[in-house]
């Protein structure tokens, strides 16, 4: 359709190549931007807390994606996937923070394992700004998540022996937020930036998480004595 | 006229490299016996809610004064960060000497920085911004080519500031600060030609020269 409205502006086939060529760009550069957050987590250096612990990822929290799309004219629609980057950054920390940890995934891992409480993370929520709508010169993202630490007990469906997160109750419960930063730089795209803000967040999410998980309130009281809980 | 035209563009070379620096030093106790037994580190702020202490701009510290003294062993900024993970983050880093006291009553933090071996940290808090911009340009694609027209110029200044905390003593030992400025220029015919004020370089190279001379004061 391009080459077609620009066959009625313009003559000589070379001319017309570069025009569609030149229109195809702008639109490919003006429709959206996909980063998958990708980025290398460190080994967090602390005493290990001595509890077993077990770790539930939904599907929802393994395939976590922001989506904004374009409402005005100039903005670019955004896809920002963590998904893949929290699940590596969650199965990084929680083994050095906790003695033991298993990931489980179905009902026969319940009743493999022994452990003293699941973890369940939930993304509550992800927002990013970029320079273009805050005119400071940092990319930023936010995360907000809902902690859960719940009896293992309450994920067992016994009659259709299945895994269930439905009618659990957790025992303690906690919002902990995170915020991820990375200045303009040269040379560097609004993709790259973003996902390097989205490993800051990560990052932040598991200073945040180590700093206060023993203050929380159900927490505390759980961890002098882990057997009770069950 | 095509004599002139190298000589014109000599001149505005010229003033475009033109940039000002000015460092301020404050220290004292210098290592006495050199740095040939410890190492250190340098690091840079990140707290800042509108913006974030360059990380190339702490590699160029650190690169400026490994270069200059053999005897000094610098840890790369994002090495020595990963290694503490999670204790130096913006939101956990230290911001006193003092809070680094209570750092240190964690047994695997202790144990990791006697590992590393750190005798002196030092803390760039900074950045590099663009103060003033002016001029236009224009530029065209046709079938026959693409150009510009026009003349740019925009200033930029540095203002960093570095603080040295003995680990040994668990004392603020110095503070120094570099405060850089610079105009750059663009002027196009046709071709765009950049002329860029190095302003965050120079800093760099001010800030680094006077933390070089500060460790290497006793070897």
């Amino acid at each position: 359709m391009v080459e077609r409205l620009l066959d009625s502006m313009i003559s000589g086939p070379s001319a017309k190549r570069f025009y569609t060529l030149f229109a195809l760009a702008l639109i490919t550069a003006c429709s959206s931007r996909e980063v998958i957050v990708d980025g290398s987590f460190p080994t967090p250096l602390v005493d290990p807390v001595p509890v077993s612990l077990g770790v539930v990822f939904t599907p929802e929290f393994r395939e976590h994606q922001l989506v904004d799309d374009a409402t005005g004219r100039g903005e670019v629609s955004w896809s920002v996937s963590t998904g893949v980057a929290q699940v590596q950054f969650w199965s990084t920390l929680l083994p050095a923070f906790f003695q033991n940890v298993v990931f489980i995934e179905s009902y026969d891992d319940l009743e493999t394992y022994d452990v003293d409480a699941v973890f369940v993370p939930e993304i509550a929520d992800v927002q990013y700004a970029i320079p273009l709508y805050t005119n400071v010169k940092v990319y930023e993202i936010w995360m907000r998540y809902r902690l859960r630490l719940v009896e293992p007990e309450q994920l067992k469906d016994n009659d259709k022996k299945t895994l269930s997160l439905d009618n659990m109750q957790p025992f303690a419960e906690w919002p902990l937020t995170a915020y991820g930063k990375t200045p303009t730089a040269f040379m560097q795209s609004d993709s790259d930036a973003v996902n390097l803000a989205a490993v800051m967040a990560l990052r932040d999410a598991g200073a945040h998480f180590i700093t206060s998980f023993g203050r929380v309130p159900g927490v505390m009281g759980w961890l002098e004595n882990p057997e009770e809980s069950q | 006229m095509k004599s002139a035209l190298p000589l014109l563009l000599m001149s505005v070379a010229m003033l475009g490299g033109c940039v000002t620096a000015s460092v301020d030093e404050m220290t004292f106790d210098a290592p006495t016996a050199g740095m040939r037994d410890g190492s250190l580190v340098v690091l840079g702020r990140r707290h800042a809610p509108d913006y974030d202490t360059e990380p190339d701009f702490i590699d160029c510290i650190g690169g400026h004064i490994s270069r200059g003294s053999e005897s000094i062993y610098v840890i790369p900024e994002q090495q020595f960060v990963d290694s503490l993970y999670p204790w130096f983050e913006p939101r956990t880093a230290p911001l006193s000497i003092e809070s680094v006291g209570r750092l240190m009553v964690l047994p695997t933090v202790a144990g990791k920085l006697q590992e590393l071996n750190v005798s002196y940290m030092v803390w760039i808090d900074g950045r590099t911004q663009e103060t003033n911009s002016s001029g236009s340009m224009t530029c065209g694609v046709g079938p026959t080519g693409a150009g510009c027209f026009g003349f740019g110029t925009w200033g930029t200044e540095s203002e960093y500031e570095a603080t040295i905390w003995n680990f040994a003593d668990g004392a603020e030992v110095g503070k120094m600060s570099a405060l850089t400025s610079g105009q750059s220029y663009m002027p196009a015919v046709v071709v765009p030609i950049p002329i860029i004020a190095p302003v965050q370089d120079t800093a760099c190279e001010s800030l680094g020269t006077q933390l070089l001379q500060y460790f290497s004061a006793g070897s």
